[in-house]
This record gives structure tokens, sequence and C-alpha cells, in this order.
């Protein structure tokens, strides 16, 4: 079984078709996706014991709720920890220990239901399933961006939207699931946990053992590295332990993380946003949400609730957009443009709620968190571009600390912010304003650190006898001895 | 157990850009791609139908 994992196992024979490696991707990205869709669980999981009404002894949301902190945590803290393993071992066995660890994290999480144990459900699904997210997001990223030197930024764009998208699967899949499974004694949740860890061990399996790697020097059938070299784009390699401790790494850490924080801040914000701002216009009815009928309130939820699903179409397609557009602009103009845009789009968001204008509203937001999931998507090959692709999995896996930093960032600044105003008296509807305009300082403080990104010094490439050094120990560490 | 073509592949270091995709690969990845995007266009169409509300 071990051969079989192998990095040696997983090269690409003459014949092979490199476009077999985004959909292994996909099948990895979009199962553990579903982190994003977690909250589908929490209402039913709050009356788990009461089954049609919250009883004393049933979880909080609140409680629940922790689990998405330590999706964060666990996802960066195991990509930095792991990146050089995998870049080591090779991706299929990264991509299998994954599925071990999201896919068991789903039954230890099922027992936790079932004896009603809070603590199995943060181990098995917050800490083993993190540890499974971090793995498995970073596990192809590597293997793509060489296998697709011509179009880094969509090879990258094509699996990480991948993991915007796999809350859109998992989400009503699961509700679904939750539906058949309830009885008069269960609300169907850990029957769902087990079907769920089932269904994803099995699609992220069929992932990693799709996953093949290319051999050394290997390029497209006629294609050569463009003749008009930019500096900005290497084809030398910088070691994992010399790049992050460079300057770029950090400048890139604090892009990341502050392109990460406007978009948590925006998500957690737009729908309550949106019914504050807007209250009855949203149905056709004069006056503010809170001089609503219940009725009326519930058709304004679910307006908001639209908008929300549609935010997260927005967030994934933005994901292959731009990561495929960097290939033609380059990396660093495609983040000039997120924060540059974003500072605008930020800052007018209060002006359009100011003026009523609904479709301008939802327009800017559209717009908002397409850059937010391109942020994502474009920063490992702008990693490649700058460190070369020898270690790109391992530096990402260590720049994805800055999103555990922005998952606390984002949400802990938004409700301070937001519960300050109101304890000062400001209007539910405007306390957003000021929230919003903290938001586009944070978008031009990673403007900053993006201008101040400069091509990699000679000093810190690694030489060819070391290059050469450490394809050979990886050789051999991958069982070609 | 190394595989000789694949030691060999591993230690190339001038580029390899010869190499075409077989002809039957095509239909490997129309399979492949079906298997990812048909649920995650069951997804976006779930999504949609939510969506729709808001017009």
């Amino acid at each position: 079984m071990a051969g079989l994992l192998d990095r040696e196992r997983t090269v690409a024979r003459p014949g092979f078709n490199r476009w077999l490696v985004p959909p292994a991707a996909l099948a990895i990205h979009l199962s553990i996706g579903m982190a994003y869709g977690f909250s589908v669980f929490w209402l039913p999981l709050s009356r788990a014991i009461g089954i049609t009404a919250s009883a004393p002894d049933d979880w909080k949301i609140s409680t629940l709720s922790l689990m998405f902190t330590l999706f964060f945590v666990f996802l960066g803290s195991s990509a930095a920890v792991f990146g050089s393993w995998l870049e080591r071992v090779g991706p299929r066995k990264a991509g299998v220990v994954a599925a071990f660890c999201w896919g068991g994290g789903f039954l230890i999480s099922a027992l936790g239901v079932h004896t009603h144990q809070i603590y199995l459900l943060w181990i098995g699904s917050g800490v083993i399933g993190g540890c499974g997210l971090g793995l498995g997001y970073i596990s192809p990223v590597s293997t793509l961006i060489k296998w697709f030197p011509d179009k880094r930024g969509m090879a990258t764009g094509m699996a990480i939207m991948g993991f915007g998208g796999g809350a859109m699967i998992g989400a009503p899949l699961a509700d679904r699931l939750m539906k058949h499974f309830a009885t008069p004694t269960s609300v169907g949740v850990w029957e769902t946990f087990l079907t769920l860890g089932v269904i994803y061990f099995v699609a992220m399996l069929a992932g990693a053992f799709g996953y093949r790697v290319p051999p050394t020097g290997w390029a497209p059938a006629g294609w050569t590295p463009s003749t008009q070299k930019s500096a900005m784009i290497t084809t030398r390699h910088v070691h994992v332990r010399e790049a992050w401790r460079l300057p770029q790494f950090w400048l890139l850490w604090g892009v990341l993380c502050l392109n990460v924080s406007a978009g948590i801040g925006v998500l957690g914000m737009a729908s309550p946003m949106l019914q504050e701002i807007f209250g009855g216009k949203l149905i056709g009815v004069p006056g503010a949400l809170a001089g609503l009928t219940t009725d009326q309130k519930a058709q304004v939820a679910s307006i908001a609730a639209a908008f929300t699903g549609l935010l997260s179409l927005f967030n994934i397609a933005g994901r292959i957009f731009w990561a495929s557009l960097s290939d033609y602009i380059g990396r660093k103009r495609t983040y000039f443009v997120f924060f540059g845009l974003g500072t605008v789009l930020y800052a007018a968001a209060p002006l359009a709620g100011s003026i009523g204008s609904i479709p301008i509203f939802v327009s800017i937001f559209c717009v908002i968190l397409t850059m937010y999931g391109g942020g994502f998507s474009t920063i490992p090959a702008y990693l490649a571009d700058l460190f070369g692709t020898q270690f790109v999995g391992a530096i990402h896996g260590r720049l994805l600390t800055a999103w555990s930093a922005a998952g606390i960032l984002g949400p802990v600044l938004i409700t301070r912010v937001r519960e300050y105003q109101v304890e000062h008296g400001v209007p539910n509807a405007q306390a957003y304003n000021t929230t919003m305009y903290i938001l586009a300082g944070l978008l031009v403080a990673g403007f900053i650190c993006n201008l101040a990104v400069r091509p990699v010094a000679d000093a810190h490439f690694m030489s060819e006898a070391d290059l050469e050094a450490v394809r050979r120990q990886a050789h051999e560490a991958a069982g070609g001895k | 157990m190394k595989r000789p073509a694949e030691s060999e592949s591993l230690e190339m270091s001038e580029p390899v850009n010869d190499w075409r995709p077989s002809p039957g690969s095509w239909l490997l990845v129309a399979l492949a791609w079906l298997a990812v995007g048909a649920p995650l266009a069951w997804g976006v169409f779930m999504t949609l139908k939510k969506a729709i509300l808001l017009f």
C-alpha cells in the first residue's frame, strides 16, 4: 500500500493528459469546501435533544459556531506545518491523508452527535477535519503549477474554485439527507454526518489517486517560456527555509491577510446589511425592518438568503476569472485591481445604501466577492512567480496562516466596531458605514504591501547544485532509492 | 519498487516538451470533468434557484 502512495508511483508517463489533473484537484477541493456550508447543521443540532424545539441541554448555536474558528486555525497551521512534507512525499499521499482526516472527522462528529458530546465534534470535524482541510487545500497546488507553466493562474484557479463551490453542493445535499433521516426521535444529523463522511472519503480518494506529477523538466508540447522575461517571474527556485525569511513572503502574507479580512468582514455583514438598510423596500413595502410584521420579516430574510447565495456564486466565479486573467495582466497588477477597485467599492457601498439603490448595492457586493475569491486563487501563482515552483506548495502552506489570522481578525473587527457604534447611539442601518470605511482602509494597507513587492534578490535563489541535491533527496525519499 | 521509465523521467533535467496526450485520453478527460462538473452544476442550479428571489 505504501508504494502505491509514493511520489515515484505518481510520475506521469508519456501520453498522459494534463487536463486530468484539475478534475482530480476539484474532487478534493469540492469535498473540503463543505467547511463553508457547516452552518446548515447548526439549527438542527441546536434541537438535537428537544427535536421540535431546543431543550435546556441542547447546544447553543454560538457553541457550535466555534467550529468555523477551528477550521480556519487548523487549516492554516496544518498547511504551514505539513507543506514541506507534502513536497517531499508528493500530492497523492497528502491527498489520501486529507481524505482520512476530513472523512474520518465526519465519522467522529457523527459519534459526537449520537452521544451528544460536543468535544467529539470539535476534535472530529474541527481539529482532525481542519488538518484535512489544510492538507487537501495545498495538495494539488504545486502539481498544477508544474503541469500548467503556461497557465499557472487558471490551473490553480480551477482547483481553488472548488473550495468555494463545495458548500453549494454539500449544503443542499446535507439538507436533503437530514430530512430523509429525520425521525420523531432524531433530527437526522448524525446519520447525515456518517453518509457525508463516506461520500467525501471516496471522492477525495478518487481525487488523490487521480494525481500525477510531471517529470522534472516537463513542459507542454510546443511551449517555450516567454522570451520577454519579466523580472517578477523567475525561472529559478528559492528554498522554503529561505523564502519565509524574505520580505516578499511577509508582504504577500499581508496582501492575503488584508484581502481576506476585508472579504470575510463583508461576507458576514452582507445579509444583515441588506435587510437593515433597505428594510421593507426589498418586498415593495414602505418602512424600516423593525416596523415590519413577522411575515414580512420572513420574506425579507428569504431575499437576504438569496443575496447570500448570489454572493457565493460570484465568489467562485471570481476564483477562476481573476486567476485566469492574472496569467495575462500579471499577478501584481491583478492585486492592484483588487485593492484599488476594492477600496472604491467598499467606500461606495454606504452611498449606494443611502440613495436606496438595491441594484447598485447588490452589484457592488457581487464585484467585491469576485475579488475576495480571486485573492485566494491568484496567490499560489504569485508565489510561484516570485519564489519558483520547486517549493511552492510548502511556501503556499506557510502563507495560509494569513488566512487563519484573517479568519479571526475579520469577524472580530466587524463585530466590535458595530457593537461600539450601536452602543453609542448610531442607528442600526448606519452602523455599517464606518465598518465599510475601516475595511476600505485595510485594502489601502494591502495596496501598499503589494506595491512594496519586488523581485527576489539573486543571492536567495538555490544554486543548480543545491537544486539537484534537493531533487535527488526527494527522489530517494519518494522510494526511488 | 522503482519502475525504470519513472526513475529515468525523474532524473531528466532537459525540458521534455514533445509529449502529446494520447487520443484516447480525451475521453477520460471528458468523463473526469463530468464527474466533478455534474455535482457542481447541480449546486450552482440550486443556488440560482434561491437567488432568483432577489430579482
